[in-house]
């Protein structure tokens, strides 16, 4: 076998590999799903009576269920990622993000309810949802980034 | 023993290429390989069964809801099979000069 058969052969392999990758993506419009969602329970959180609680938290639940249902049903039933492509940046990275995002939703809605400002919740939590629906693609990126770097057949 | 050995069982064009979606997956979808490569239902059966015989792919059968559905991911074997292949290409590549960048 030339050099030149085995560079093509490397450059399918990371091909192939790329596209159980890109099934893992998460589209775009599940970051403002989760943010929108977000938004919905700080409003309940905010009303406080007995029919907003009851109308947003199930609202909430329901519809976390089912984007996240959706989004990892769609991935499981063509290819389940192999766990070796996501290393500890991947880990560290998932972390950095959800701590961003509560540390943002919770500090700035404890921050305005000391201010006074009404509906501290609904707020805090568009802020959050806000960085969630910016944020979200960036960490995708990253992930992408991070599992194509793990592929087999890629110089390390 | 040696850190690459090159496989001629994998390296075929339509086996590599199912080998190398299987080495990214933990399972991955009967249909999901076919429809991906672009091959008939025996065509990908009878690769399939290739490498299951190698050792190198375990095959499970299922349902989901009353549908069937037919996995596949590679063995312990197989995953350390197309490692040493992996890394008998990228020597074979280095010891002409080259480089393969990622994409």
């Amino acid at each position: 076998m030339s050099p030149g058969e085995a560079a093509q052969a490397l450059d399918e392999i990371q091909r192939r590999q790329q596209q159980v990758i890109d099934l893992a993506v998460i589209p775009a419009w599940y970051w403002w799903a989760v943010g929108g969602l977000m938004v919905v329970l700080g409003a309940g959180v905010d009303i406080r009576t007995p029919t907003a609680i009851g109308i947003t938290v199930p609202v909430f639940v329901v519809g976390m269920l089912a984007v996240d249902g959706w989004v990892i049903g769609r991935a499981y039933r063509r290819a389940q990622l192999h766990n070796g492509l996501l290393d500890g940046r991947a880990v560290l990275s998932i972390l950095g993000f959800v701590a961003v995002i509560v540390g943002v939703t919770i500090g700035l809605a404890f921050a305005l309810r000391a201010a006074g400002v009404h509906y501290p919740a609904t707020w805090a939590c568009l802020a959050g949802g806000l960085v969630m629906g910016l944020g979200g693609p960036f960490l995708n990126r990253r992930l992408r980034r991070v599992m194509l770097g793990n592929r087999a057949g890629v110089a390390r | 023993m040696s850190a690459a050995r090159f496989d001629e069982l994998i390296h075929a064009p339509t086996r590599l290429a199912i080998v190398s979606l299987l080495a990214a997956s933990e399972w991955a979808d009967f249909k999901f390989i076919r429809d991906t490569l672009s091959l008939s239902d025996s065509a990908l059966s009878k690769q399939l069964t290739t490498l299951e015989e190698a050792g190198y792919v375990e095959i499970r059968k299922g349902f989901v809801g009353k549908r069937p559905r037919t996995s596949a991911r590679l063995t312990r074997a197989g995953r350390a099979a197309f490692e040493l292949h992996v890394a008998a290409l990228q020597d074979l590549v280095a010891r002409s000069g080259a480089t393969i960048l990622p994409r």
